[in-house]
């Protein structure tokens, strides 16, 4: 399917933090909010106990509880509760005090930002443990809710680069990311893995507030010396803006370089900007929160090792197969390793 | 979403629940061609494989394991160089692992939490603490960002493994054997959708680990 570059930057969710799914909650107030349950499981084998799982409704929040029902499903009771935003602090609040769980399970940032707010208004009261999911830059975050771990939604470096040298049949060495410098730790971290795989990293960095003109020039300078580029899911590089004027003049002249993309929304023929998009696989995601459940549960319901947090194991992989085959070369049976194909 | 893929036909229903080197819409396309007339479905974990089954099917392919734990019997199984079990190894990064110091495995979820656990620790040893993934390409990730000491898959798949990374992947082959997938009847129409898996193509059976049925 071809759109139009007005269909792709409409279709793009981009706007106040709003880059991946973990953002798309809209506002809510705690006045307005009705707590609503979206989901109950029974436990085949009860243990007693309770798990809290705060979300908004989107098919990724929806296949994330497909894998923690599956998982959690059987001893624990699960409960969902409908959080829509940063001010349904009331909402979770309600629910801790109505179901009294051993542990809470946040989905996406604003949930996390209404969790922490909830935290801050009881002051030094306990919380149960909680697991984040889809939130995004969690590893290193320093404003994260107490007694939480979690997942990152970043799918790592070290990942998109063994899936990329699975589709592409030239050498993936050197890989060129634009980030700015709040992101310099998380890039450096991720270069560090990367390394393991024998990957490069060359960093251009921007401005904090940078204009199309800067991410063009840092693209053309990049482009010249990576074999491929590594975009990142921050928003403040990801305007409508940025993308019309900068990202796509720059990604569409010569050389042709693969860009690997965190959002599906970015891949689109006709429009050239991701070659591919490499995302968590939600349901997965769902069964490695769950996964970290038990082991806090094992824990005496602490969560082992408060500054730890995970990187998501499993990925889905979409090609626009249309820009593959225009400028680079798969290698053989690469589309047996790919989940979604768009071409035009 | 329940099921990776459904390929609708009229001959039959078979459900297939099996780990495989490619991604379930590659493997859908490829039983959908080699099962003409018969309506295919393929998951990935245990979860949708319980669902589907309990929505009525013909027959299942899975592993003889699952079978096992669902109390059905095979009635068709796959073989390998005229065995119907095959060889696992663990494979760990810079060096073989030894089964009896493994502190942490990696291993695909076949049986669920409960299940794969049991399975993971009879192949290593009951010291392990088993983390576990529903892809095969997922097993990489938890050597690569050193979650666990080893990962443990059927032999067959760890070249493909090492094609994937530059890490130095070494391999410790186990003297445990498990069995190779197997075919059984749960509908009216098992019975010959059961005959046609025995004249899948080569290519489809060889993907599975499996050169004849029997």
């Amino acid at each position: 399917m071809a759109l139009t570059r007005r269909e792709f930057l409409l279709g793009f969710p981009i706007g106040a933090g709003a880059v991946l799914a973990c953002q798309s909650s809209g506002v809510g107030t705690s006045a307005k909010d009705a707590y609503t349950e979206l989901r109950r499981s029974k436990p085949s084998r009860p243990s007693g106990q309770s798990i809290l799982v705060c979300m908004p409704e989107t098919e990724q929040t929806e296949q994330v509880w497909t894998g923690l029902s599956d998982e959690l499903g059987e001893k624990f009771e699960l409960i969902a509760v409908r959080v829509d935003g940063k001010d349904s602090g009331a909402t979770i609040a309600h629910g801790l005090e109505k179901h009294r769980p051993s542990g809470l399970v946040l989905m996406n940032n604003p949930t996390v930002a209404a969790y922490r707010s909830v935290q801050r208004q009881a002051g030094k009261g306990s919380f149960p443990p909680a697991v984040i999911v889809m939130s995004s830059f969690l590893e290193g975050h320093r404003d994260r809710p107490a007694a939480a771990t979690g997942i990152s939604y970043e799918v790592p470096l070290i990942t998109v680069v063994t899936n990329l040298r699975k589709l592409i049949a030239s050498r993936i060495e050197r890989v060129g990311v634009i980030q700015r410098e709040p992101l310099a730790g998380f890039v450096n971290r991720q270069a560090a893995l990367a390394q393991l795989e024998q990957t490069a990293v060359i960093r251009e960095t921007v401005g904090s507030d940078p204009n199309p003109s800067e991410i063009k020039r840092a693209l053309r300078k990049l482009k010249h010396q990576v074999d491929a580029l590594w975009v990142l899911n921050d928003d403040r590089l990801l305007s409508p803006h940025l993308i019309m004027d900068g990202w796509l003049p720059g990604l569409n002249e010569r050389p042709w370089v693969p860009t690997i993309v965190g959002a599906a929304s970015l891949v689109s023929p006709g429009q050239s900007f991701g070659t591919f998009a490499v995302l968590p696989d939600h349901t997965a995601l769902g069964v490695q929160a769950a996964n970290l459940m038990y082991d806090i549960a094992d824990n005496d319901w602490t969560v082992p090792g408060v500054e730890d947090t995970q990187l998501p194991l499993s990925t889905t992989t979409t090609v626009d197969l249309t820009q593959v085959l225009e400028r680079f070369a798969l290698r053989n049976g690469a589309l047996a390793q790919v989940d979604r194909i768009l071409e035009r | 979403m329940l099921t990776h893929g459904t390929a609708q036909a009229s001959g039959g229903r078979l459900l297939v629940y099996l780990h495989i080197a490619v991604k379930q819409r590659a493997f859908q396309s490829l039983l959908q061609s080699g099962l003409p007339g018969i309506t295919t479905t393929t998951v990935g974990r245990i979860g949708d494989f319980e669902r589907v089954l309990q929505q009525g099917q013909d027959a299942v392919l899975t592993l003889p394991m699952v079978l096992g734990a669902q109390k059905l019997s095979p009635s068709l199984r796959g073989h390998r160089g005229g065995s119907a079990e095959e060889a696992y190894a663990l494979v760990g990064n810079g060096s073989a692992p030894d089964p009896r110091r493994v502190s942490s495995v990696g291993t695909l979820d076949v049986l669920g939490r409960d299940g794969t656990n049991s399975f993971a620790r009879r192949m290593v040893g009951p010291q392990a603490r088993v983390e576990r993934v529903t892809k095969v390409e997922d097993l990489l990730p938890l050597l690569q960002m050193q979650r666990v000491d080893a990962v443990l898959l059927p032999a067959r798949l760890v070249s493909e493994l090492q094609a994937t990374s530059r890490l130095p992947l070494v391999q410790r082959e186990l003297d445990s054997r498990v069995g190779l997938p197997a075919a059984a009847g749960v509908g009216p129409a098992g019975a010959s959708v059961i005959s046609a898996i025995g004249r899948l193509p080569r290519d489809v059976s060889r993907l599975l680990g499996v050169d004849e049925w029997r």
